[in-house]
């Protein structure tokens, strides 16, 4: 099983720069034993004494936060994004970033406004091009976990491809 | 003269020097002021606090500044209050309550924590202060920064109280609404934090910025007569006054200062924003954050910075984490005015809903001692109760009206008043 994980900036040094990682694994506590066995020096950054993952180190699975999962049990499928995320004080997990790429077929659709039309979700473009063959739209997310995990469930289904942005707030 | 030896981070326990800094660069875990307690113990005596002017101040050698205060000298020590008429109506025989309402100059336990972030932040050098608030950390910092000759910039959720709002702007601050929940400001104020090399009280500086509630604990132990109350009820946003007022008794017993703390310390949240209550009553260790929804807005953080420590506070002394609904927290704001006359925010309403609770679960025994911490001022948060009070009878200026709709019953005009001439 194929995984993406992502680096936070503080720990990068670690991985020679790699922000995006392709590890390996069927659980979120394999990936991170093939994480912290190819990159020896991130162990005891995210592990204390214990073995444990650091209290103030969040690990989510597709923007899942594994504790309310099934923590380091919590089983990976090919193409999953990982996610390290230091826990600064007091981060909020409800605003999320995702790049969105449209198929020329879909250039023309109004895919945003379906997003905040049938899901109980607020939109707003950051960033954007789009050109007669291919568009991307980076863009900010804010409502239920529920909702939103709909909306990309929908997303999926139409042919756009959806890649969260880190939500690492000590670039 | 410093009584500090540097920071340690709370996790992983590495040290570091006396910076603005608040996050351990190794493991991600915060960061807390280490003191000198041998130093401490030899210099400080019950008489040498007695001796000093009444505030926070007669403290210093435990809070994490070099020199002498130079922001909120006149902050703290403020009413401990044996109390008849709320003991009478919850049953109970010895309460006290700890009236940080009328806290100078802002009228809430904030006024502790800005003085020390803003006298340090004096002493790194900084020019411009800033925090990430629910309301009353805004009104503090906006009245103390104008006082100490700092710059201020002060973010808040745009839907806050219009008390709150007024009592910020009043000081000549820049007060910048943000359409989102408290978490998205203090999110936000992270990112700000890292880009503008200002002093955030409660993020770079948030490491002695907290120090400064633990005078909140030592104030009720000297007010006491040197005794701890076995029962101690604190409301719960962020999670870190209820962790400093342990410490605070915790330092007293150390430095020999208290003889024992048998004191069992309780959390209270409302019900539209507990995830501190929740996780306790779930028996994890860990917080699930939340949308806070509640009108006790000072209160309302689904993401509690420091939920883990107040949740391990709670559970080392052997107290207990409860919620009280929103109606219950009106109640709560009623029952403390017409049995004290003191008029709390809503935060307090919650602390005394809580305390009422646990008093009729059984879980606080009556026979012993309880001091409930009313923290803020409730002319803060007037539209809480805004239909919840009466209206006045409004009367022409003529003695038969007033008989009319306005007299009390006969036996109620009966009292005889003896004139000595």
């Amino acid at each position: 099983m194929e995984v993406h994980v992502r680096i936070p900036t503080p720990l990068k040094k670690l991985t020679g720069e790699q922000d995006v990682i392709r590890a390996r694994g069927k659980t979120v506590g394999e990936v991170l034993q093939w994480l912290t066995e190819t990159y020896p020096g991130l162990k005891e950054r995210l592990r204390d004494e214990q073995g444990d993952v650091r209290r103030f180190i969040n690990i989510y699975v597709n923007d899942e936060d594994i504790r309310f999962s099934q923590n380091l049990e919590t089983p990976v499928k090919e193409g999953d994004q990982v996610s390290i995320i230091p826990a600064i004080a007091g981060g909020s997990p409800f605003k999320r970033r995702v790049t969105l790429t449209f198929p020329p077929k879909l250039i023309k659709e109004p895919v945003i406004y379906n997003i905040g039309h049938r899901f109980q979700l607020v939109t707003n473009i950051r960033s954007a091009n789009v050109s007669e063959n291919v568009g991307w739209v980076t863009l900010e997310i804010d409502g239920e976990e529920t909702e939103y995990s709909k909306a990309i469930h929908y997303l999926d289904e139409i042919g756009v491809s959806v890649e969260p942005i880190e939500r690492n707030i000590i670039e | 003269m410093s009584y500090t030896a540097g920071l340690r981070c709370r996790e992983c326990k590495r040290e570091y020097s006396i910076n603005p800094i608040h996050v351990c660069e190794f493991c991600f875990g915060p960061l807390e002021v280490v003191y000198d307690y041998e130093k401490i113990r030899k210099s400080l005596t019950r008489e040498k606090i007695e001796g000093r002017p009444k505030s926070m101040w007669r403290y210093r050698e435990l809070l994490p500044i070099d020199g002498d205060p130079t922001v909120g000298k006149n902050v703290g020590f403020t009413p401990l209050i044996k109390s008849e008429g709320l003991a009478r109506a919850l049953g109970v025989k010895d309460l006290y309550l700890k009236n940080d309402a009328v806290n100078h100059p802002t009228l809430s336990f904030k006024d502790r924590v800005v003085s020390v972030a803003l006298s340090k932040a004096g002493e790194f050098g900084f020019k411009i202060v800033a925090c990430a608030s629910t309301g009353n950390l805004a009104n503090s910092v906006a009245a103390l920064a104008a006082a100490g000759g700092f710059k201020s910039y002060i973010f808040v959720p745009y839907d806050l109280e219009q008390g709150k709002i007024l009592g910020t702007l009043i000081y000549g601050t820049h007060l910048i609404g943000i359409r989102g929940s408290y978490d998205e400001v203090n999110r936000l104020c992270s990112e700000i934090a890292e880009n503008y090399g200002w002093a955030f009280v409660n993020i770079n500086i948030r490491p002695f910025y907290a120090e400064g509630s633990k005078t909140f604990g030592f104030e009720i132990a000297e007010q006491m007569g040197w005794k701890v109350p076995q029962h101690v009820i604190v409301p719960m946003a962020g999670g870190s006054l209820i962790t400093k007022i342990w410490k605070g008794f915790k330092e007293l017993e150390s430095i020999g200062l208290l003889d024992g703390v048998p004191t069992k310390i309780y959390g209270a949240q409302a019900s539209g924003s507990n995830p501190i209550v929740a996780a306790f009553k779930a028996g994890v260790d860990w917080i699930k954050p939340q949308k806070p929804q509640t009108i006790a807005k000072s209160l309302a953080i689904g993401n509690p910075a420091d939920g883990y420590y107040a949740l391990k506070t709670i559970r080392e002394s052997g107290g207990w984490a409860e919620d009280v609904t929103d109606e219950e927290v009106i109640e709560g704001m009623k029952l403390l005015a017409q049995t004290e006359g003191i008029f709390t925010e809503t935060a307090g309403g919650v602390t005394v809903g809580v305390t009422k609770k646990l008093i009729e679960q059984g879980i606080i025994p009556r026979d012993e001692s309880i001091l409930i911490s009313v923290t803020g001022n409730g002319l803060k948060t007037q539209e809480a109760i805004q239909d919840r009070v009466g209206h006045p009878l409004i009367i022409e200026a003529r003695l038969s009206d007033f008989e009319k709709i306005g007299a009390p019953k006969q036996t109620e005009r009966e009292t005889e008043i003896q004139i000595t001439l």
